[in-house]
């Protein structure tokens, strides 16, 4: 074998590893991130009633703005139970540091978590934990929780749609009228979607809207579909 | 290349075959920890729009 042969060869191989590094080991070390992120952040909170409750519908808490990087708290998807790592933390921003280690990011231009407007979140869609890989099966009515320190969110699904990259008013206070006052508090996630390539691609963002339905203290009890 | 460092390691061929596969896994672990995570950024085969994930 000739020497130019095997170092083509071993160009290939190399490529071969970084396709098996990108797609694998980047979840391998984000998830663990996350997971580390979860037991801090859990380790700070008295544990929540486990017994069901009723949803309160009056105006819920809003908790207060924290630093870039630090963690609002958790993103529970039920659809998602034994698809991927669910729950996930929640973090302030939506820097490639913050969404690498396999959390969901706030955009800092959005609302707070039940404030009225838009409690807007960024994912991976594959890759570095693949948080929000599995978006394209959420239904219209399927819930979509927030936890926090003192609160249980729950939102439903409304809608989703897939929009290119540089519509960003998905995230203003009412989505697509950024002049608009919000009446309603409402939660968005974003994340990466190609229309030839599914969820492999970036050149558009998957979009999936929710509409606020009740919130309870964590004192009081735990959502039926939290497990 | 990859024949003449077989060649030169010390040992029979058992002992060679466990020298290389030691080999080609530091390799792959410093891929894996230090080249691909410095390369990422500009390879934006799948992500890399810094908007959104």
């Amino acid at each position: 074998m000739g020497g130019v042969g095997e170092i083509l060869i071993t160009l290939g191989v190399v490529l071969g590893l970084f396709v098996v590094w990108q797609l694998w080991w980047t979840s391998v070390e984000a998830t663990a991130q996350a997971q580390q992120v979860m037991q801090e952040f859990e380790a700070t909170l008295p544990p929540a009633n486990p017994e069901p409750a009723e949803l309160r519908t009056d105006a819920p808490p809003v908790p207060d703005p924290v630093g870039y990087g630090e963690t609002i708290g958790t993103l529970i998807v039920p659809a998602w139970y034994g698809l991927t790592n669910n729950a996930m933390p929640i973090a302030e921003g939506t820097g490639m540091d913050v969404l690498d280690r396999a959390m969901a990011g706030r955009y800092e231009t959005s609302q707070q978590v039940g404030d009225i407007g838009n409690f807007a979140l960024a994912g991976h869609r594959r890759t570095h934990g693949n948080s929000f890989r599995h978006v394209d099966k959420l239904e219209k009515g399927d819930q979509i929780i927030v936890e926090t320190a003192t609160t249980w969110y729950v939102y439903e699904v409304t809608d989703h749609e897939i929009v290119t990259p540089d519509q960003v008013d998905v995230v203003a206070p009412v989505p697509h009228h950024p002049d608009e006052k919000p009446t309603e508090r409402l939660l968005t996630l974003t994340t990466c979607h190609s229309l030839t390539l599914g969820e492999f691609g970036n050149d558009h963002r998957w979009i999936t809207y929710a509409t606020f339905v009740g919130w309870m203290d964590r004192a009081d009890g735990t959502p039926e579909q939290v497990r | 290349m990859y024949a003449w460092i077989f060649r030169h390691l010390p040992g029979n061929t058992f002992w060679r075959v466990l020298q290389s596969l030691v080999l080609v896994a530091a390799v792959v672990a410093a891929l894996f920890l230090w080249v691909f995570p410095a390369i990422a950024p500009y390879l934006t085969l799948l992500e890399g729009d810094p908007a959104v994930g």
